[in-house]
């Protein structure tokens, strides 16, 4: 058992990959000579050389389309998009090749390509580098997509993106690149495409991934002392959603919360809501409430800690959700 | 842009075989016989397709005439385990690598969106959003690279790659950026660029204001332009870009000048842009006629072997709409597994779900009327 | 190869057949898609329909001047580049195309003219806004409308498909049922909000709804349970008083029935109301005699008894007051036997079931049927069907010791008969020493009647009738 970053485990997942399948190369911006601008890549290409850590072109649509005949000539790329911000331009290439060359194939160009995409805002950061686009890629048939929350989760996410068969958009929260967890590499990891109860509790079920996993988790501390019990749980899997366990915690509590830092309005609570109301409808005492951003842009870095979802608007929507 | 462009040409369009300090065609008779079949089938399975959709049963089709030797001369250049990425108007690549034209007329009929296995014919699917393929062709070049089939000298082992797009396609970013990995990557790809003169209504000088093959030089690479109507050399500059590539010396953007005769799609109408001054001028060059010409007049071929390919060329066209006709419309429930290489949960639930809805109707029904 | 047939379509409206009046084209002739090739008769007038095909024309179907159904194949087209029995391949867009010569120099020509379908020809040759056919905007094959990219939209209809059987009534197959979590109650959000309301306790409640889901009258049967103590005001319920407030009680159950009924008969009949104030010390004595009366012991025996008689015996001189205004019909419809309905207050509310066939009862039967309806109605067991068919109705009101009213008629009914209290009052007497007000038992009658039906004559007349039975009992003897 080790104590090790989010970034570090990443790192090391990366290198396990890489060792145990030859095919898998690492493509993005900076992430060779310099190791990627969170480290995550640090060391690779000395030890895999350049044929297999590329340096590419400033050139998102090129990393993501390069990657698809890459793909269909047996190689597993593993993409770096440097920031959240800057997946736009290759949008085109994900949504329209990526995601449908397997359907469009009829099954016989599958994509095994993973792309990966730091996230999230609490950095301090200029301008599009703290995005949450995730549901736009939730959203498109053919896509799968997860978040990690936490170093251990990262570890394994990492692999079993890479070994999975089929496009992985794996999202990194940027804030929480240096908390540390436990690590124990021996453990048999949860399946990639699982959800998980990260807390155990009665009173109201609170949903996360990512980044506002560990703001949930320090909530249901703040809400122990108050005499509230909160059960949160890790989604850690957009799409599909894993929500067997939700429904299972929200058929005890009766009450539920989701949190996330992408906008509200149209985010990926809104789904969690419809699916989470049609399946527990008679369980539920309160009407599933959601705490994200607003209908705004993100806003300027000294901000922003009043822009994020933080303890209290978590505790606050927990509270409305327990008066009903 | 000159009347008469600077152009690589080997045939002229009267049917007279002429010389080029750079490029030679290699071929025999024989060789110029067989692509002359090879280009009388891909028009006669033009004009099918085209009267299919007339009919109603295609709901588009899009017509390479004009643009044959373009395509008959740069595949037949290619070796078997060469890849070509094709836009959707490369029937006539697709012929010459072995594709079944009934199977390129799924697509266009609406039952699949490409039936064939490019991994087993070195052919990608027709790929709908513009130069989107031209990166996927850098991608896989680069993958030939790490496979080490570059620069080994065996014939057989060394692999290029040729992107097909057209005149369009080069003010698209992904073209730019394929340009700019290739070069900087030395990547074993050849960059052919099929210059109709026309992006649906748009003619070329609203792509560029320069010579399209004078782009290559700006992003470090060669480019030459070729008469894309003379078949023979068309087939002399790939046969000597995609060399290039397998030793191993990058990549080169060859320019076919070429004309689309027809209209963008079949229910396009060209008079509404183009003068029919224009499509007479170009009736003047059409690529069949001058190799007719050239075999009648100097490779002694007689009525017969002309006669022979039209019989064949019916008997094609009679099969492709055999074929067309009878095609079944796929089950919608089938959508459900073609999604993922693993299957999700989530897709198998709805299919059944939507199954069993489908159930609950007296007939079943496909939509499409 | 096949052929095209045109089947005759509804032009609109429902169309089942028409009449061939005459064809525009002849079996040879090239027919390009959207080509007038028929002209037909409906019902309602002449209409020319377009060919849906191109090609050459087959055959001709149907001769003019034949009437044949919708559906029925009236043309056969062969589509153009079908291998018509013809020499040459070239047939494609019915172009004359030179036949192709050995020099292919002909064939860029012969491709390119199969390739316009119009050459050179603008779109809106007609100019008439009308879009030729194949280019944007104009028809396509399958009654579609052409695009650039594709078949083009269709029209579709407002029709839904047929299906097999009934619906599930859960939602159907696509519908996820929910399942029952462990150890809660399974109630929808506004039945939980009546619960509150209403202060019930969900886990009190006994479900009745599918899967053990409570439902809003699972809420409500708990909530409007009958209160131990008698007295207690039917069709209230056990709504918690705020203080300074006001409480709201829900309209459900006897009560709703009761409104609409109320207003149902109130805004359809035109009520009158007639009154009569009558000495009934007589009746009062014969309701005495019969108590003591052995015959009579095991029944109730009260002036409601000897009022029920006296409406069915004065029925049969005015039967209008036994009928019944059927609007639909516009008939008067008299019944012949007296379903005679007694108003009865219940815990649950105002209910009137009505003894089948009283006019038919001796005087005992009628007391026994009268004292079972009234002891059935206190328990608040009495059941629909009783309440049904009613063609009279009797209500006591002077058990709560008021005088009279203005009754309003059971819907269905034409007439409605208050009683009001039977008590002490001054009465003018003729005696043997003239005229002397003495007191006597009296009571008021009032006679509520639909005036469609019943005119002031009859109901004077029944009413007086009923009066004067029950002032004068022994003129039960005339009927």
């Amino acid at each position: 058992m080790s104590t090790i970053t989010l970034a570090k485990a990443l790192n090391d997942g990366l290198r396990a990959s890489m060792e145990g399948d030859a095919k898998v190369v690492v493509m993005g911006e900076d992430v060779g000579k310099l190791g990627g601008v969170f480290r995550v890549t640090d060391g690779l290409q000395k030890d895999f050389g350049e044929d297999r850590v590329i340096d590419t072109p400033l050139s998102e649509s090129g990393i993501i389309g390069t990657a698809v005949g890459l793909a269909m000539r047996g190689y597993r790329p593993v993409c770096e998009i440097q920031f959240d911000g800057f997946v736009y331009p290759a949008y085109d290439q994900i949504v329209s090749q990526v995601a449908k060359l397997h359907f469009r194939s009829g099954g016989r160009l599958p994509m095994p390509i993973v792309i990966r995409i730091p996230f999230g805002g609490g950095i301090g950061a200029v301008e599009h580098h703290s995005e949450s686009p995730e549901a736009q890629f939730a959203h498109t048939a053919g896509l799968k997509v997860v978040a990690c929350s936490n170093a251990a989760d990262a570890y394994w996410m990492i692999q079993q993106a890479i070994a999975c068969d089929d496009p992985v958009v794996f999202l990194e929260p940027k804030r929480r690149y240096w908390e540390k967890a436990n690590l124990d590499r021996e453990a048999a990891p949860a399946p990639l495409l699982s959800s998980k109860v990260v807390r155990d509790g009665t009173d109201v079920t609170v949903l996360a991934y990512g980044p506002m996993v560990k703001t949930c988790l320090e909530s249901a501390i703040a809400a122990a002392e108050g005499g509230t019990s909160i059960e949160v749980i890790d989604l850690r899997t957009l799409s599909p959603l894993d929500l067997e366990p939700v429904y299972a915690s929200v058929r005890r509590t009766g009450r539920v919360v989701v949190v996330h830092e992408a906008v509200v309005n149209l985010g990926i609570g809104a789904e969690v809501a419809a699916r989470i109301t049609e399946q527990c409808f008679y369980a539920l005492e309160a009407p599933v409430l959601r705490v994200g951003g607003f209908d705004t842009p993100y806003p300027p870095s000294r901000i922003e800690e009043e822009y994020l979802p933080d303890l209290d608007r978590v505790l606050d929507a927990v509270d409305r959700s327990l008066a009903y | 842009m000159p009347e008469e462009p600077e152009f690589v040409q080997l045939l002229t369009p009267e049917g007279e075989r002429v010389e080029h300090p750079s490029f030679a065609f290699d071929g025999d008779d024989e060789m110029i016989a067989s692509m002359y079949r090879d280009l009388v089938l891909t028009r006669r399975i033009d004009t099918e397709a085209t009267a299919l959709q007339r009919q109603g049963e295609l709901g588009i089709w899009a017509s390479l005439l004009g643009q044959e030797a373009a395509q008959i001369g740069s595949a037949r250049a290619l070796r078997p385990q060469d890849f070509a990425f094709p836009t959707y108007r490369e029937h006539g690549v697709a012929w010459c690598k072995g594709i079944d034209p009934v199977a390129l007329l799924s697509l266009f009929r609406g039952v699949d969106q490409g039936s064939w296995n490019p991994l087993e014919t070195n052919f990608g699917l027709y790929t709908i959003v513009i130069g989107a393929q031209t990166l996927h062709a850098t991608g896989y070049a680069m993958g030939v690279q790490r496979d080490g089939a570059v620069g080994t000298g065996d014939d057989d082992r060394d692999t290029a790659v040729v992107a097909y797009f057209g005149d369009g396609a080069t003010s698209q970013g992904d073209v730019n950026e394929a340009f700019i990995w290739a070069s900087v990557f030395n990547a074993p790809v050849v960059f052919f660029c099929q210059n109709n003169q026309w992006a649906i209504s748009e003619p070329i000088d609203r792509q560029t204001r320069i010579p399209l093959y004078q782009r290559a030089s700006g992003f470090g690479f060669p480019g030459l332009r070729v008469d894309g109507n003379d078949v023979l050399a068309c087939h002399a500059v790939t046969k000597a870009a995609t060399q290039r590539a397998r030793e191993g010396s990058g990549p080169t953007l060859i320019e076919a000048f070429t004309y689309r005769m027809g209209a963008h799609t079949t229910s396009d109408d060209p008079t509404r842009y183009r003068l029919s001054g224009d499509l007479e001028h170009w009736k003047l060059k059409d690529p069949l006629a001058r190799v007719h010409a050239y075999l009648t007049r100097h490779a002694g071929l007689a009525e017969d072997f002309f006669a022979d390919i039209e019989a064949e060329s019916d008997v094609l066209a009679h099969r492709i709409r055999e074929g067309c006709v009878a095609m079944a419309d796929p089950h919608v429930l089938g959508i459900f597994d073609k999604v993922y290489a693993e299957q999700t949960e989530e897709l198998a639930a709805q299919q059944a779900g939507y199954a069993a809805y489908l159930d609950t109707f007296e007939t079943q029904t496909g939509a499409h009327a | 190869m096949t052929l095209k047939e045109f089947k005759l379509p509804d032009v609109g409206e429902g169309l089942t057949e028409a009449e061939i009046v005459g064809w525009r084209v002849k079996p040879g002739d090239t027919v390009r898609v959207n080509d007038i090739v028929v002209e037909i008769e409906t019902a309602k007038s002449l209409v020319e329909l377009p060919c849906p095909y191109a090609g050459t024309v087959a055959d001709l179907l149907v001769a003019e001047g034949e009437t044949v159904l919708v559906g029925t194949p009236i043309i056969a087209v062969a589509p153009e580049g079908a291998d018509v029995p013809s020499p040459q391949p070239a047939a494609e867009a019915g172009a004359d195309v030179p036949s192709p010569q050995p020099a292919a120099e002909a064939g860029v020509d012969e491709a390119a003219a199969a390739l316009a379908a119009q050459p050179s020809a603008p779109d809106d040759v007609a100019g008439d806004g009308v879009v030729e056919a194949g280019l944007i905007g104009g028809a396509a094959p399958g009654g579609r409308t052409s695009v650039l990219v594709g078949y083009g939209p269709r029209t579709t209809e407002a029709k839904r498909r047929p299906r097999k059987g009934a619906a599930a009534p859960d939602g159907g197959p696509l519908t996820p049922s929910p399942e029952g979590p462990a150890g809660r109650v399974l109630a929808k959000p506004p039945v939980r909000k009546l619960a509150k309301d209403l202060g019930v306790d969900l886990l009190a409640v006994t479900p009745s709804g599918l899967g053990g889901v409570i439902t809003r009258s699972d809420v409500e049967a708990l909530a409007g349970a009958p209160s131990p103590r008698a007295g207690t005001p039917p069709g209230t319920s056990a709504a918690p008083v705020r203080p300074g407030g006001e409480t709201r009680i829900p309209v459900k159950g006897v009560r709703k029935m009761t409104a609409e009924a109320m207003v149902r008969s109130a805004f359809t009949a035109p009520h009158v109301t007639e009154w009569l104030t009558l000495d009934v010390t007589r009746m009062v004595e014969l309701v005495e005699r019969l108590k003591a009366d052995r015959e009579f012991a095991d029944v109730r025996v009260s002036p409601l008894l000897v009022v029920a008689k006296a409406v069915c015996l004065a029925v049969r001189r005015t039967p209008e007051l036994n009928a019944t205004w059927d609007e639909s019909a516009q008939e008067i419809v008299v019944k012949h036997g007296v379903n005679l309905g007694i108003a009865a207050a219940t815990p649950r509310g105002l209910v009137v079931p009505n003894i089948v066939g009283a006019d038919a009862m001796g005087l005992h039967d009628l007391a026994a049927a009268l004292g079972e309806l009234v002891g059935i109605a206190r328990d608040g067991r009495t059941q629909p069907a009783q309440m049904a068919g009613g063609t009279f109705t009797i209500t006591n009101v002077g058990v709560f010791g008021v005088d009279a009213g203005t009754p309003i008629l059971n819907p269905g009914e034409t007439g409605i008969l208050a009683l009001g209290s039977v008590s002490r009052r001054p009465w003018v007497v003729d005696g043997p020493d003239g005229e002397q007000v003495v007191p006597r038992w009296v009571t008021t009658l009032a006679l509520s009647f639909d005036h469609r039906v019943v005119d002031g004559a009859q109901g004077s007349r029944f009413l007086a009738d009923v009066g004067r039975l029950l002032s004068d009992p022994a003129t039960a003897m005339l009927y």
